[in-house]
């Protein structure tokens, strides 16, 4: 019992949350290089987080703090789901059929709290959220079906095993779905060109434009995990886990491809995103699902 | 005798309470509470006491039998609290509106007329009351006059197509079986070909579907529920169209038998996949067609065709688990939905309006009423911990086991439709900024307070302890002949995976203390005011604009061109056409005896000339 918390619980969401903070510490960096500039130091967002909890915070009532509260729960309680190297605390508590679900959690705190800041810009960083998550979650959607029908089982950690000794799905008839979600990551991300939502130079950063002191901490928690989550679901589904080490390195590659992708493009309308969304990765994972049914 | 007494006690309750309210308004209230209550009372009395009462007085030589069993009991409990909770908010919601004796006595009237349907243990019984409860729900719908009259008619004329298919279907069973006992016909079933049982099947879908609002007989469904009086609305989403889905499982799964329902249809293509393919495009479109609406009430009657399509897809896919998942999605929706159109009658009592682009910021003015909307809208989605996540994600679990790839697909969007008006619903109305002219609005009556944290208890306990229920239902997909699972209080178990609430729910209340803990450590917080915000140099104008007016704009322009309602088109050409054709029809008979006396001498003159016309040839 001891061992499942100690290792299990804790493990995991410790290490999400550094491994989050390290990740955008390193994303200003790589940005900063390729823009030709120095940069802040790859720690900067632990420091942040200590300012950030020694100003002070404004609140707008009750929603404004539960939202976010109920947002990093949904995050640490999605973490629990994922298999970390492989410790996964809630194996058999309903596997992918209520990862999909707790995903929502998140996203949809965040959108209840910034509701409550009562701020334009707070509301149309809002819809422009909702409007982004359903154009990635429709192939994104497709991409777990055809995993679970693949593998014929909704258990993250068969999944994965099945993938041992170098059967990445991103190498089996999957592959389709691979790329998909691949293209469908910098959506989920938030990163450009999908960054709509949190545009800081249209919208002022759109739904944490009020945000101040603790709240800004809580939410750069929530960005980290997030960041963890969907990095850590893409290497597990189609890069087949691994050990610590080589899960790290996995989840490394794929986000410096990530912020490469980010530092080039420029920012798309809502619009288009969504077309584009529902246009080139829909069709892959479409095109995935049907191979799937073919080859079974 | 118990049954007799409860339909007994209803329909003669419903008749005294008009007359109580002609003596005084306080005495009718008190008698519909009383009587409702004494309803709900009874029936937990009989709960597990399954029995035949056949009564010795016959109808027309027909034989009047009333049967309680496992399903049917889980109707009237639901029918029966439901009601009890809707009459309690009527009190004061209703209060000051005319008409109020004919209201109540029609509220009772309807229940108790469902309870009829549940426990006729004959068909006969069973269309008996299924009309009585098509027409009163006609004269309620039309209780606010005005559009609320068209509402009614639609909703009667595509009721009357519905019954009329059924009635049909049960003198052609007449006729096959010579009987009209539920029993008697389920024993000889084998007597009669697959093709005739499709046929029966086919008719009683019409009848069903029509008022479970299946897509495309759902047509009716938008106008009714938004335009009848609020507290009805929750009966009808609530209860009233469940009763289809009573009348799909009466007579796939108890007349016919799971044997039979299971197998008919060609090779390919199953009848029960067709019906569940029905249930996939009524999620599908209307939850989309939802996040357009701009009324709260409508946009909840589209959600309601939505979530039908879900226990549609449950009760038809034909596994065992399927059949626990949609019964207990039935069981769910109505209390969360019920629960929703009772949040926004109260919002409408409070505020006149329920435009969602007129609202705003009334959490701090109804913080219970926004309890209720945010409970029953994370059921709608289907949060962990909401009842609606449980009975959802058996639906999804029964679809990925029978290899339902498209229909998870389309079940599993529809949830991402149901984000968007569960949000929609919850932002437009209570965050944001308050208006100006909503300063002064109070706290809502108790008698509204009381079915609001009811009904949000309700969801709750069976999101976190699903056994509760499960296990009943469990019994009943038994008891008509499915799989048995294993089921705890915290959740059900199968061969190829298992859900548990226990862990998820202890999980996600440490995850909260631990980031209340984590955010207590910052400096004390500051409470502002909702204009003291950040403009970018400018100030938020107070009142100027309400910015959650097309909320989801830039999605409509992609997703609008595939949401128009083409059935509801279709039937409108039909009724234009036959209304043109009456009319020329008309112009022949104009009522002018003068006219009337040329049409006799032409048709005189017609005979002779082809009498004398044939003689010359």
């Amino acid at each position: 019992m001891v061992r499942i918390i100690l290792l299990d619980v804790i493990v995991p969401v410790l290490s999400a949350f550094i491994i989050g903070l390290l990740f955008l510490g390193i994303f200003r960096k790589v940005v900063a290089r390729i823009h030709w500039r120095y940069g802040p130091p790859v720690l900067q967002p632990f420091i942040d987080l200590i300012k950030f909890f020694g100003q002070k915070g404004f609140s707008h009532g009750f929603i404004f703090d539960t939202g976010i509260f109920l947002s990093i729960a949904g995050s640490i309680v999605t973490i629990l789901f994922i298999p970390f190297a492989g410790l996964c605390a809630l194996k058999g508590s309903g596997g992918l059929l209520v990862l999909l679900y707790l995903l929502i959690i998140a996203p949809l705190g965040m959108a209840l709290s910034a509701g409550e800041s009562a701020n334009p810009n707070a509301s149309i960083g809002i819809s422009r959220k909702l409007i982004l998550s359903i154009g990635y979650e429709v192939p994104f959607v497709l991409i777990i079906l055809s995993l679970m029908f693949y593998y014929k089982t909704i258990s993250f950690v068969e999944i994965i095993d099945a993938q041992k000794n170098f059967h990445w799905a991103l190498f089996s008839p999957l592959f389709l779905s691979g790329i998909s979600y691949f293209l469908i990551l910098p959506a989920m991300l938030g990163l450009r060109p999908f960054d709509v939502a949190s545009a800081p130079q249209e919208i002022s950063s759109g739904g944490i434009v009020e945000y101040g002191g603790q709240y800004l901490a809580l939410f750069h928690i929530e960005h980290a995990l997030h960041l963890y989550i969907y990095l850590s679901l893409f290497v597990n589904l189609f890069l087949g886990g691994g050990n610590i080490f080589v899960f790290l390195i996995k989840m490394f590659v794929v986000f410096i491809i990530g912020i490469f992708i980010h530092s080039v493009f420029p920012r798309l309308r809502i619009d288009q995103a969504i077309k584009y969304l529902w246009r080139y990765p829909t069709l892959l994972a479409l095109l995935g699902i049907i191979l799937i049914l073919i080859f079974k | 005798m118990t049954l007799q007494l409860i339909l007994l006690i209803g329909f003669g309750g419903a008749v005294l309470t008009y007359f109580a309210g002609k003596i005084s308004s306080k005495l009718r209230e008190i008698f519909a509470v009383m009587i409702s209550l004494i309803l709900v009372g009874m029936i937990i009395s009989i709960y597990g006491k399954y029995s035949q009462e056949i009564l010795t007085l016959g109808f027309l030589d027909f034989r009047i039998i009333f049967t309680l069993n496992r399903l049917s009991w889980l109707f009237a409990i639901i029918v029966s609290s439901l009601t009890f909770v809707t009459i309690v908010f009527s009190l004061s919601y209703m209060k000051g509106k005319e008409n109020l004796n004919f209201y109540y006595m029609m509220m009772i009237f309807i229940s108790v007329s469902m309870l009829g349907i549940v426990f006729s243990g004959t068909l006969l019984l069973f269309y008996i009351f299924w009309e009585i409860m098509s027409w009163s729900t006609f004269l309620l719908i039309s209780y606010n006059k005005g559009k609320a009259l068209s509402a009614g008619l639609k909703y009667v004329i595509m009721s009357i197509i519905g019954s009329t298919a059924m009635l049909i279907a049960i003198v052609s069973i007449y006729i096959k079986f010579g009987t009209l006992d539920i029993s008697a016909i389920s024993q000889n079933i084998n007597i009669v070909s697959f093709n005739y049982i499709t046929y029966i099947l086919a008719l009683f879908f019409i009848g069903f579907g029509v008022k479970a609002a299946v897509v495309p007989l759902h047509t009716w469904l938008p106008d009714a529920h938004s335009e009848a009086p609020s507290p009805f609305s929750a009966i009808l989403s609530g209860i009233l169209i469940k009763m289809g889905i009573y009348g799909f499982i009466l007579i796939m799964y108890i007349i016919i038998g799971i044997k039979i329902s299971l197998v008919l249809g060609t090779e390919w293509i199953k009848f029960h996949y067709v019906l569940a393919w029905l249930g996939a495009i009524s999620i599908l479109i209307p939850s989309f067609i939802a996040i357009l609406q701009n009324d709260a009430k409508r946009l909840l009657a589209w959600s309601s065709i939505g979530q039908i399509g879900y226990i549609i897809v449950g009760i038809s896919i034909g596994t065992g688990l399927g059949f626990i998942g949609g019964t207990f999605h039935l069981f769910n929706h109505a209390i969360f939905k019920a629960l929703l159109f009772l949040c926004i009658a109260s919002v409408e009592y409070q505020t006149r309006t329920r435009n969602l682009n007129q609202l705003g910021g009334l959490i701090k003015k109804m913080p219970i009423t926004f309890t209720g909307v945010l409970i029953g809208g994370f059921g709608l989605i289907g949060i962990p911990l909401t009842n609606g996540f449980v009975s959802k994600w058996l639906i999804y679990k029964s679809l990925f086991d029978s290899n339902q790839y498209f229909l998870l697909f389309f079940s599993l969007i529809g949830t991402w439709a149901a984000i968007f008006y569960g949000y929609k619903i919850i932002h437009n109305i209570f965050l944001g900024q308050l208006p100006e002219k909503y300063k002064d609005i109070k706290k809502e009556p108790l008698s509204m307070k009381i079915p609001i944290i009811i009904l949000s208890f309700t969801v709750l306990l069976f999101g976190i302890f699903p056994g509760l229920i499960l296990k009943y239902i469990n019994n009943l997909g038994v008891s008509i002949g499915f799989q048995k699972f294993n089921v705890s209080i915290m959740g059900i178990s199968t061969e190829t995976g298992m859900l548990n609430m226990l862990n998820i729910a202890f999980a996600l209340f440490i995850a909260i203390i631990l980031v209340y803990l984590i955010f207590k450590i910052g400096k004390k917080k500051v409470k502002i005011n909702q204009y003291d915000n950040y403009g970018a140099g400018s100030y938020i104008p107070v009142d100027k604009y309400h910015y959650t007016t097309k909320y989801y704009d830039p999605l409509y322009r992609v997703i609008r061109p595939f949401l128009t309602d083409y059935f509801d088109k279709f039937y409108s050409w039909i009724a234009n056409c036959v209304k043109s054709i009456s009319d020329t029809i008309r112009k022949i008979y104009c009522g002018d005896l003068n006219y009337y006396v040329i049409y006799i001498l032409g048709f005189l003159a017609t005979i002779i000339v082809l009498k004398i016309g044939s003689k010359l040839w």
